[in-house]
């Protein structure tokens, strides 16, 4: 009889009854109380939250949902990204969308449910499962504002390439499953080595898997070569979805990877056992990454695609801890994620007020923004010089931990190459601070910030700071996720 | 009984008309199209797999496949009569709004 | 391999009667096309319009709403087959799962888009 732990899945059920509870408030109160049904949202999400410390730690569903360390620790960012996106999206929901209140905060929720399956997946079908339930309801999200033409073209280039994506990774893990005979991640990883050792010839089998699965989890990434969707959708998309998409979407990405790559393939990396090795193959992808986004972001004038080409040489650093695969190397791509939630989220929420209350994108008109709201400017200036990795600043604490990782696993030349992109990078971020500071001054609009973006401000800021200067426990945390992968 | 060899080859025949579907036509329609035959080769992949090693798991995992596949169908539509409704064409060259 | 061998005869008995039938018709009728003949046939009205009609969207939303219950059906069958052995659980899980079904199908109601207009 297979075991039915059902109280370890108890914080997904939850949330998915609170977001079909919120579409039902919606419908009944007939749309009246678009603020009460945010704060209804972010209320679930902080439920959720609580119930996920209540349970957790074990295993359900015979390995297909994993409550482990890792799996919490992810879960962790997500409802963070979730709570935040809807709490910067008050103004866009009272200002841009009539008719559709409540099923937007229910799909964020949906969504965030995916994420929170993807994390515990142990498996390949919930692992496909949980990549799906993350997706689709992002596709309907990206194209939220129905009569806006960037934003439908949005959706639509996001759900081509996405739905293409996710049709190659299936047929990378239908591969996996014919040569392993199972789903199950773990003994995926014991018969693909068994398998190997005694066929000549499989080689090649493995290899297209390997290939297929990185092409279906990069795009969800926006790793080079699989990130042309991502400048075009974060423009389009409504700017808290963005964030929504760059933060929670990317960090679903980087688990799978981690379930897959780590767990089931890195037998893989061991040159003795096995000489197909994806490290060498992603730490390649990662530099490409990290010289294509930050060269590219040099261009940008739209804020939005500017911290969209951010967050593509975001991800390359990320994978530079990725390929270490050791305690260090784990631990230091969840400390930044965990660091990158706050940095990208903020920058987002400041470019979301800014959009409510002037109507535009581009980096130009925050000039002068420093005199009219110098709280709001003061904080951008914070969430960017995180990102760039300034000290004190936790990207500063969460950059070293991820080059560290690098170099201890002996790749040296992708630490210097990261090291050097992220000197080009403090040439964009520091630009719109200096367009915010120090630019002739222009008329300016005061910016009006709603409670809740003020709420998901200071989150931002605070935790920047607190987990700059103070890191240890979410660095414990996150090297004890480790565990997970017997590190 | 056919060797699992004829289903594998027939799955990435799919598999590749698909993929070369959606990346050479301009048709939004036949690209979605193109992308759910895509799912079906990876399915008939799977089911033969799943006869070969004998083990149901695949059967189980192309039941959710279908669930998934429908789902994405019917959002790409959706999307696809909005875009529609926008701009009176369905011919993905003519969507480079974002391309500044 | 024999009894695959009874379909391919039986596929070309029948693929062939169709194409012999379009042969003799051939032969046999009278060929002689003009601008009229040539024309859409829209019941004996001259034509109007492009014949890329745009077809009401509620056609589309029903479409959707089968596919959703269509595609229930197919995690109905295997629950049916081994329900003998599964017992209570699964009824419950069943009846949990329609309900979430159902739910989506009173939210299309709400919305109004059921009614046929």
């Amino acid at each position: 009889m297979p075991d039915y732990n059902l109280r370890l899945i108890i914080p997904e059920i939850f949330l998915f009854l609170w977001a079909l509870f919120i579409i039902a408030f919606d419908l009944g109160t007939k749309r009246k109380n678009p603020k009460l049904i945010g704060y209804l949202t972010m209320g679930g999400i902080a439920a959720t939250a609580v119930l996920l410390y209540l349970y957790h730690g074990g295993i359900s569903f015979n390995n297909m949902f994993k409550s482990d360390p890792l799996a919490l620790f992810f879960k962790v960012i997500f409802l963070g990204s979730a709570f935040m996106a809807v709490g910067s999206s008050f103004d866009i929901i009272a200002q841009k969308i009539k008719n559709h209140r409540g099923e937007f905060f229910g799909l964020v929720l949906f969504s965030t449910v995916g994420m929170m399956f993807l994390a515990s997946a142990g498996e390949l079908i919930s692992l496909y499962i949980g990549l799906e339930l993350t997706t689709i309801p992002l596709f309907i999200l990206a194209a939220y504002y129905k009569d806006d033409r960037i934003s439908v073209e949005a959706g639509l280039k996001y759900l081509v390439i996405g739905a293409f994506s996710s049709a190659i990774l299936l047929y990378g893990l239908s591969l996996l499953y014919g040569l392993s005979g199972t789903t199950d991640i773990v003994m995926m990883k014991i018969n693909l080595a068994l398998l190997y050792l005694n066929t000549n010839g499989i080689g090649w089998a493995l290899l297209m898997a390997i290939v297929m699965v990185l092409a279906g989890i990069g795009f969800k990434l926006a790793l080079v070569p699989f990130h042309m969707w991502a400048p075009d959708v974060y423009q389009g998309a409504p700017t808290p979805i963005t964030a929504l998409l760059s933060v929670g979407s990317k960090a679903a990405g980087v688990v799978a990877f981690m379930r897959i790559f780590i767990d089931g393939l890195y037998g893989f990396a061991d040159a003795v056992m096995f000489p197909l090795d994806w490290g060498n193959i992603v730490a390649v992808l990662a530099a490409a990454a990290m010289i294509l986004g930050n060269i590219s972001a040099l261009r940008q004038k739209n804020i939005k695609r500017m911290l969209a080409y951010s967050s593509i040489a975001q991800i390359g650093y990320v994978m530079v801890g990725m390929v270490a695969v050791s305690e260090l190397g784990v631990g230091s791509v969840g400390y930044y994620m965990f660091i990158y939630l706050f940095a990208n989220m903020g920058a987002f929420a400041v470019a979301t007020i800014f959009n409510d209350n002037t109507g535009s994108d581009s980096i130009a008109s925050y000039a002068g923004l420093s005199k009219s709201s110098p709280m709001i400017s003061a904080f951008m200036a914070i969430f960017l010089l995180s990102l760039a990795g300034i000290p004190p600043l936790a990207g500063f604490a969460a950059k070293f931990f991820v080059f560290a990782a690098g170099i201890q696993a002996g790749y040296t030349w992708l630490v210097i190459l990261a090291l050097l992109t992220a000197v080009v990078s403090l040439y964009y971020y520091a630009n719109v601070i200096k367009m915010m500071y120090f630019a002739p001054d222009n008329p300016t609009i005061k910016l009006n910030t709603p409670l809740s973006a003020n709420i998901v401000l200071i989150i931002g800021v605070a935790g920047l700071i607190i987990f700059g200067v103070y890191p240890e426990p979410i660095l414990n945390f996150a090297l004890d996720t480790a565990r997970v992968f017997g590190f | 009984m056919i060797p699992i060899g004829h289903f594998l080859i027939l799955s990435a025949m799919l598999f590749a008309v698909g993929a070369a579907g959606v990346i050479i036509s301009r048709n939004l329609l036949i690209m979605l199209m193109s992308i759910e035959l895509m799912l079906n080769a990876a399915n008939l992949a799977i089911i033969a797999f799943s006869r070969m090693n004998n083990i149901v798991d695949g059967h189980v995992f192309v039941f959710i496949v279908f669930a998934v596949a429908a789902a994405e169908a019917a959002v790409g539509l959706a999307i696809i009569i909005m875009i529609f409704r926008n701009r009176e064409s369905i011919n993905a060259d003519n969507f480079s709004l974002l391309k500044r | 391999m024999d009894q695959y061998l009874s379909v391919l005869i039986f596929l070309l008995v029948g693929v062939g009667i169709v194409l012999f039938t379009f042969f003799i018709a051939r032969l046999i009728r009278p060929h002689n096309p003009y601008k009229e003949k040539n024309q859409t046939y829209e019941c004996a009205e001259a034509p109007v319009g492009n014949s890329w009609v745009k077809f009401n969207n509620h056609f589309y939303i029903f479409a959707l709403i089968f596919v959703v219950f269509d595609v229930e059906a197919v995690f109905l069958f295997p629950w049916a087959v081994a329900f003998g052995q599964l017992g209570l659980f699964a009824l419950v899980e069943m009846i949990i799962f329609i309900a979430i079904l159902v739910f989506g199908l009173y939210y299309a109601w709400k919305k109004g888009v059921l009614k046929w207009v």
